[in-house]
């Protein structure tokens, strides 16, 4: 059963301690269910880049991490104003506040796969899916 | 829930020689950092410190904002004629930076305090045995930190 989840949280993020709760949080369940400290130290900061964009720009939003035998899961969602142009935050080096503009594309560099649906005034679904080896 | 201990807690900030020992702690949020920044820089006026020892030992997540961070504090504190060493990063923490895409460029990284140390006392005798501005030559013998050597050993038995 490669699909059934052995391990799932759901993070609700609505402000920066909420972010940091998250990242910890998905460090302790990484870590408990055996990945490897650095896999599970990318995982981390991918929630810790995910909750920021939520925190920053839709204000609220949830973070679900789900632990498959072969691979984990991170699905941020949320309620904002979308992202006008997805190419370029893939392509890096745009940023509208702080950050070094690494936040999604270097989240993107740090997982196996990584897509974006976002529409303007609705909201942005984000999956990144890392495989574990 | 896991305990954060960097949420609202102030971070360890020392003299030790010429070094500001900055002890940073983890689970900092984003406005943690900002406040750290400045508090860094504020000493290092106070204290007159030719480097910034970050001491990343405790931190086990630096997102890009972290990253941030450090660059920044070098740059700004560069200003002020001071140099930024980073220490003690962790494994893990090392390869997710790196693949993230982070660059700490002008920034020394040492393993520990004791390198730290002899990289400050190093690049100050390279630079005419003079102690650091504002450090008193008796204090800074006071102060110093003695680090084991297997001769003290040797002597002792």
């Amino acid at each position: 059963m490669a699909n059934t989840p052995l391990n799932q949280v759901r993070f609700t993020i609505s402000n920066v301690v909420d972010v940091v709760k998250a990242r910890r949080r998905g460090l302790v369940v990484a870590t408990e269910m055996g990945l490897h400290p650095a896999e599970a130290n990318k995982i981390a900061v991918v929630i810790s880049e995910l909750g920021r964009n939520i925190e920053q720009y839709a204000g609220e939003g949830v973070i679900t991490l789900t632990v498959y035998d072969k691979y984990v899961e991170i699905i941020a969602e949320d309620q904002g104003p979308g992202i006008p142009d997805v190419a370029r935050v893939l392509a890096g080096g745009y940023t509208t506040s702080q950050g070094m503009g690494l936040g999604i594309s270097g989240s993107k560099r740090l997982m196996d796969e990584f897509e974006i649906q976002s529409v303007v005034g609705k909201g942005t679904t984000i999956r990144a899916l890392k495989r574990l080896r | 829930m896991e305990e954060l201990d960097g949420v609202g807690a102030a971070s360890t900030i020392q003299k030790l020689e010429s070094l500001l020992l900055v002890a940073v702690p983890r689970d900092l949020t984003d406005r943690d950092v900002l406040r750290l920044r400045r508090g860094v820089l504020e000493s290092v006026r106070r204290y007159r410190s030719r480097w910034v020892l970050l001491d990343f030992s405790r931190v086990d997540i630096c997102d890009s904002f972290f990253g941030r961070f450090i660059q920044s504090t070098a740059r700004m504190a560069g200003l002020m004629g001071s140099e930024v060493i980073i220490s003690g990063l962790q494994d893990a923490v090392i390869e997710t930076m790196v693949e993230l895409g982070m660059t700490l460029p002008n920034i020394h990284a040492v393993l520990d305090l004791d390198d730290a140390l002899a990289l400050s006392r190093e690049q100050e005798q390279q630079d005419g045995g003079m102690p650091a501005p504002g450090v008193e030559p008796l204090e800074s013998w006071e102060d110093e930190v003695v680090v084991a050597s297997p001769f003290t050993n040797l002597s002792e038995v």
